[in-house]
């Protein structure tokens, strides 16, 4: 075996234990050493080479960027999540014909989703879903997210919030926690223009907290420009856009004359 | 599948955004690889990107790496600017030799970056700050050119960045250096537009001809001469001079004879003066003969310098060292031809000889004319006079006396300035020639004014560029008159023998003229200093229009104009405050001048400022005549490049203003002249028949421009226009503009015997100022008709003449592969009897051919019966017209028929090739024709297929044969001259054997 693939592999090992024991600290630092590793290997993205050992290191290279990428969620770090993904793909993508099926791709497709839908990139979301063939879809991971996408723009959000508990798999649990912060600020944006003040008592329902308190909180640090006085949230109205510009017409009656004059001149 | 590729760059873009630096390095030169297939995807990261190249933590190739993706990002989203500015940071990592669009578009990006800032760097003065890794590349690009041995490329960007030391490199490391020379004396002429820089270039170039083990003499004196080092010329011709073989003495006086054919008169007279005066006798005697004829008016220099050429191996017997002999034998030849003087007499030689002018055409517009019209009366004789340019044939004028009579006042002036243009070059008898006409000094012979003044103007166009032995004379006769018509007259002259060369006293002469402040002389006084001062851009230009500010008369005014226009020719960037004043100023005449000053400085440089200023004015400008200058303007910015014209003009010639439509039949004229170029005919067709008289007669002349010596067979509208010629002339009821147009563009089209052509440039491809600056001044024949006679500065013969060492013209045959109809003389007109001559020319009528035209212009009337009775007879006279055309034609061709038949049977196919005999006429189009057959005798020096050409002959032993023996030699006896001179008046005492009789003395019936 290849003296390179061996390292790889077992460094995976080790990145594995570290995994399992939680140690997300040791985790990362062998995970960066392994993508260093792994750039050497022509067999993979961009390159795609056919070296002997190709399929093997394009499985352990796809395994290693999945546990990246569900490394990223259990420290719940998103742009890591999101660097981790855009490396993995091109292993689904690009690499189907060469590599089995992961058993890990839905899992993953699932949580992309979720994430940006707790980003609320709804045009990449369903770009992401565009590329799912109609089989894909049916997958519960899958279907959740896009079941959630529906509620989320349906405005059912109390759905979306109930949605936490049939989540596939542990790790949705994080993302789904983000959501509900999402539609909370998506509420706020929403009641912002619809009303001009709303008493505590109705906030608080509408944004789905629990305590006057969490209410006093979020807008504190979230809206400073609301106020809160006598019983009353008061949204502050967003300020008159500024009027038209004014259209330049004493310029452009004297360029046209100046472009009849030059025609008449003409020739 | 082996070659699976990404569909997308997203896991790379994400890779750089790893903290971990060889991750960042990885995704990076990926990307590199990838960037032509996902700059879409990569160009929404470029920021990130361009942090990673700003990050000075980074090391260096990581850096240059991201700003060679981003610049390859930015080369594909269309931002060449940011593209190049990241393409230097990336350092060698931009590699020039690889061959992709993108390292295509940025170093052309880079050198025309870099070129435009070297030359802002020049022109301003101040040092620019270039980026040196810009110049890096651009030196890196000529490395490379040189290596691959595109010595072409190389030359090209190194004389557009004004790396004067790429150049030179690159010229000595080619492997033919003398052919890379040449095209680079190419390139600088046509696209070097700044002159100083050009300058810059061409004398790199002579110091690198120089240095070659053996110099390609010819263009280095080309080059010298352009750059205005007499001395350097003068070195090397005497060089060759004093080497012992003799072809290297060939191979001078051939330099010599390409350097007079540029017409640079200062120029070669101070090479001239250069040369060391040769000791031996015939010389001494030469050149006595030249400085005494200056003083002495009464000894005829004629036969002495050509004897004196003739007859050195009598005069060796008195000299010890032959070296010396031959030496200054060969110095004597050189000047001779230096002066212009051998030249000059071998062209008269060859137009007399070959004179093939067909004086029916004359007698034709003679008989038609009304004799009252002074108009066409005199355009009449301008014509006689362009059509025996140079011939010295006057048969005309002779046999109708009493017809030439009628020229009363200025049009008598012009008669007589005619006969300067019929012997142009004349220089040895030109004086006696004119000596009936001229001011009898004091006696108050009571010649006219008209004629004396005349004669003056006649004896400035004999010697015009070649003044030597006439200036003298010129000053004196002005100085001693005060008639203003006398003035006139002496001035032109003067300004025309002295032409360019800024002589002081002359200058002063004419100035003091100028500032008596009469019209008529004041004009003349104007454009002659002007004439003096060709090229010259002095301070005395200022002096010129603050006068013309001054003085009331605006033929004054316009003649400074023009003159001051003449002061700046050819000095382009030089001239722009000159020009800049001018055509800012109030006064029209002077913006009239202005536009002349713009035509002239950049005439043949097809430059783009210039001709953007031009076409400016010729549409804004609240003057029809500066409109109407600015468009003809246009002719001669553009002469070099005669394609571009009628594309330029061709939205002007169908202006509304007569004046621009004037001004684009004449620019096409001027710039198109002698080409027979076929836009340019289809742009003037429509103008010949405009509803406004003086376009059509601009737009005649103009035609007759573009045709000179193109003949029936390569273009049948030449056919067309001459018949159109002759019906306009013979229609009664044509108006006198055109009918005058038509008159003075049947004397152009069959101009100087029919073998001379409008050539603006030479065979080198110089300007040739004599011709610009004729047809400069010829196209103010709109204010004053004798002016028409400087187109004749503009003629150049149409020859092959080849000399031997000894200047003479060998017999010597050579090829033209050609079909001999195409280039032949246009067939004389028919010979009509007398008494049906005026009105139809063709005598030879059928009964049916009659029958046929009456048939016809009855049909016609009937047809047209109903109309009313004016539109029919319009319509008949049409038709009459028409049937008379087509009577012509048959008539025509059964005289060609006949002729033919007497020759050879008509049937017989024309030969493919014809055989010419030394010296031949060989028109422009015929030049690539032109083959040497291989068992010659005779090789010449350089190939050429027309002007001058020195032949080596390789049989020197056997005799020769001599051509041109029936020529006007000189040889007649010195007697006979001094004869002719002491006798003055009896000038037809003159006429020896077969050398032209210069004309009787006519007798005025005033």
């Amino acid at each position: 075996m290849d003296p390179q693939l061996t390292e790889v592999s077992q460094q995976f090992e080790r990145f594995k234990a570290a995994f399992v024991r939680k140690d997300y600290n040791s985790c990362s630092d062998l995970l960066s050493q392994l993508k260093v590793l792994l750039t050497k290997f022509t067999s993979l993205p961009p390159l795609f080479e056919n070296t002997p050992n190709a399929v093997q290191e394009l499985t352990i290279a796809r395994d290693i960027y999945e546990h990246a990428v569900v490394l990223s969620v259990k420290t719940e770090d998103q742009d890591a999540f999101e660097r981790d993904f855009f490396q993995l793909k091109p292993y689904y993508v690009d690499a189907r014909n060469r590599l089995p099926p992961s058993p890990q791709e839905n899992l993953i497709l699932g949580l992309n989703l979720l994430r940006l839908l707790v980003q609320n990139r709804i045009a990449e979301f369903h770009t992401e879903l565009e590329l799912l063939s109609s089989a894909t879809l049916d997958n519960p991971c899958i279907k959740h997210a896009v079941e959630l996408e529906q509620s989320f723009m349906e405005g059912a959000y109390n759905r979306v919030l109930s949605a936490r508990q049939t989540a596939p798999d542990a790790t949705y649990v994080y993302f789904m926690d983000l959501l509900a912060k999402t539609i909370r600020d998506e509420i706020a944006g929403c009641s912002e223009k619809a009303y001009d003040y709303v008493s505590i008592g109705d906030a608080r329902q509408m944004l789905l907290f629990s305590s006057d308190q969490e209410l006093f909180t979020y807008v504190t640090e979230e809206h400073p420009e609301w106020e809160v006085k006598d019983g009353f949230v008061v949204f502050q109205k967003a300020k008159e856009t500024a009027p038209c510009k004014e259209i330049p017409s004493l310029q452009l009656i004297n360029q046209t004359l100046s472009y009849a004059r030059e025609l008449e001149r003409i020739v | 599948m082996a070659a699976a590729m990404v569909s997308s760059a997203g896991g790379l873009l994400a890779m750089l955004n790893e903290p971990q630096p060889s991750l960042k390095h990885h995704a990076l030169s990926h990307l590199n690889n990838l960037v032509d297939r996902f700059w879409p995807e990569i160009s929404t990261s470029v920021p990130i990107i361009e942090s990673l190249y700003e990050d000075e933590e980074f090391d260096l190739h990581q850096r240059q790496l991201a700003a060679l993706l981003v610049s390859k990002v930015f080369y594909y989203l269309g931002e060449l600017n940011d593209s190049l500015s990241y393409a230097l940071g990336a350092g060698p990592l931009f590699d020039v030799s690889e061959d992709t669009d993108y390292v295509h578009t940025l170093l052309a990006k880079a050198i025309d970056e870099y070129a435009s800032l070297r030359s802002k760097a020049v022109e301003s003065n101040e040092m620019v700050d270039i980026d040196p890794r810009l110049e890096a590349i651009v030196e890196r690009m000529l490395e490379k050119c040189i290596t691959d041995g595109k010595y072409q490329q190389a030359m090209g960007i190194a004389i557009e960045c004004r790396r004067l030391d790429k150049l030179e490199e690159a010229i000595t490391k080619s492997d033919n250096v003398q052919g890379t020379l040449s095209y680079c004396i190419n390139v600088s002429h046509s696209f070097v537009n700044r002159r100083e820089y050009r300058h810059e270039v061409l004398t790199l170039l002579v110091k690198v001809y120089q240095k070659l083990p053996s110099p390609d003499y010819l263009s280095i004196c080309q080059c010298m001469m352009f750059l205005d080092e007499p001395k350097g010329v003068a070195s090397i011709l005497e060089k060759l001079l004093r080497s012992e073989s003799k072809d290297d003495a060939l191979l001078a006086l051939q330099i010599a004879f390409d350097l007079v054919e540029n017409e640079h008169q200062a120029f070669l007279l101070s090479v001239r003066d250069r040369l060391p005066a040769p000791k031996t006798r015939p010389v001494e005697a030469a050149q006595a003969v030249e400085t005494t004829s200056t003083t002495a008016p009464n000894e005829n220099p004629s036969g002495d310098v050509q004897m004196a050429d003739e007859t050195p191996a009598q005069t060796i017997v008195h000299e010890t060292d032959p070296v010396d002999v031959t030496y200054a034998e060969r110095l004597t030849k050189i000047k001779g031809i230096l002066s212009g003087e051998t030249s000059i007499q071998l062209t008269l030689q060859f137009l007399y000889s070959h004179n093939k002018s067909d004086l029916l055409i004359l007698k034709t517009i003679k008989q038609s004319v009304e004799m009252r019209n002074s108009v066409c009366h005199s355009a009449t004789i301008y014509a006689n006079a362009i059509m025996h340019a140079g011939t010295t044939v006057d048969t005309f004028l002779r046999e109708n006396l009493d017809w030439l009579s009628r020229a009363t006042n200025w049009a008598k002036f012009s008669a007589t300035a005619g006969l300067g243009v019929i012997h142009r070059g004349h220089l040895q008898q030109g004086r006696s020639l004119m000596a009936p006409y001229l001011p009898q000094g004091g006696a108050g012979g009571g010649g006219s004014p008209y004629s004396e003044g005349g004669a003056l103007y006649a004896l400035g166009l004999i010697h015009a560029n070649h003044g030597e032995g006439i200036k003298q004379f010129l000053r004196d006769s002005l100085r001693s008159t005060n008639v203003e018509v006398i003035q006139h007259g002496a001035c032109l002259g003067l300004g025309l023998s002295a032409l360019g060369t800024a002589d002081e006293e002359i200058y002063d002469d004419v100035k003091s003229v100028l500032y008596t402040d009469s019209a008529v002389a004041g004009e003349a006084a104007g454009i002659s200093m002007g004439l003096l001062l060709v090229g010259t851009a002095t301070e005395k230009a200022s002096e010129m229009l603050a006068y013309a500010h001054e003085t009331q008369h605006e033929k004054i005014i316009r003649g400074l104009a023009l003159g001051i226009a003449l002061t700046v020719y050819g000095r382009e960037e030089g001239a722009d405050t000159l020009i800049e004043q001018m055509t800012r100023d109030q006064d029209p005449i002077i913006r009239y001048g202005g536009m002349y000053a713009l035509a002239l400085a950049y005439s043949g440089t097809a430059n783009n400022k210039a001709i953007r200023q031009l076409l400016h004015f010729a549409v804004s400008d609240v003057s029809d005549d500066v409109r109407r200058t600015a468009v003809l303007a246009l002719g001669f910015v553009l002469y070099s490049d005669p394609e571009q014209t009628p594309r330029i003009v061709s939205l002007l010639s169908e202006s509304y203003n007569p004046h621009v439509r004037y001004g684009a039949a004449l620019a096409v004229g001027i710039s198109c002249a002698g080409t027979g170029l076929s836009e340019a005919i289809s742009l003037l067709e429509p103008l010949t028949s405009d509803v406004v008289d003086f376009v059509r007669q601009g737009a005649l002349i103009a035609m007759a421009m573009v045709m000179v010596q193109i003949s029936e067979a390569s273009d049948s509208r030449v056919g067309a226009f001459r018949r159109q010629l002759e019906k306009i002339i013979l229609d009664k009821h044509e108006d006198t503009m055109s009918k005058m147009g038509a008159i003075l563009a049947s004397g152009i089209l069959d101009a100087g015997g029919r073998n001379v052509t409008i050539r603006l440039l030479s065979k080198t491809k110089h300007d040739k100022v004599t011709a610009v600056i004729g047809l400069a001044v010829f196209s103010q024949f709109w204010y004053w008709y004798p002016l028409i006679y400087f187109i004749s500065l503009a003629f150049s013969p149409t020859a092959f003449i080849g000399l031997n060492y000894d200047l003479k013209v060998p017999k010597f045959e050579f090829m033209s592969h050609a079909k001999p109809s195409l280039f032949e003389y246009p067939k004389p007109t028919t010979v009509p009897t007398a008494n049906t001559a005026v009105k139809l020319p063709s005598a030879v009528l059928s009964t049916s051919v009659k029958a046929k035209a009456r048939a016809k212009k009855e049909a016609e009337q009937k047809a047209n019966a109903e109309k009313t009775t004016g539109a029919e007879k319009s319509v008949s006279e049409s038709g009459s017209g028409k049937g008379k055309a087509s009577a012509e034609k048959e008539g025509d061709s059964m005289q060609v028929d006949g002729t033919a038949a007497v020759e050879k049977k008509a049937a017989e196919p024309e030969p493919a090739f014809e055989i010419l005999v030394n010296p031949a006429r060989v028109v422009p189009a015929q030049e690539k024709y032109i083959k040497l057959l291989e068992d010659s005798r005779y090789v010449p020096v350089k190939l050429a297929p027309s002007g001058f050409v020195l032949l080596k002959d390789l049989r020197e032993h056997e005799p020769e044969v001599l051509s041109l023996t029936d020529a006007p030699t000189s040889t007649a006896s010195p007697a006979t001259g001094a004869a002719a001179a002491t006798q003055g008046t009896t000038a037809s005492a003159m006429a020896v054997d077969d050398e032209p009789q210069p004309p009787q003395a006519f007798e005025y019936a005033s």
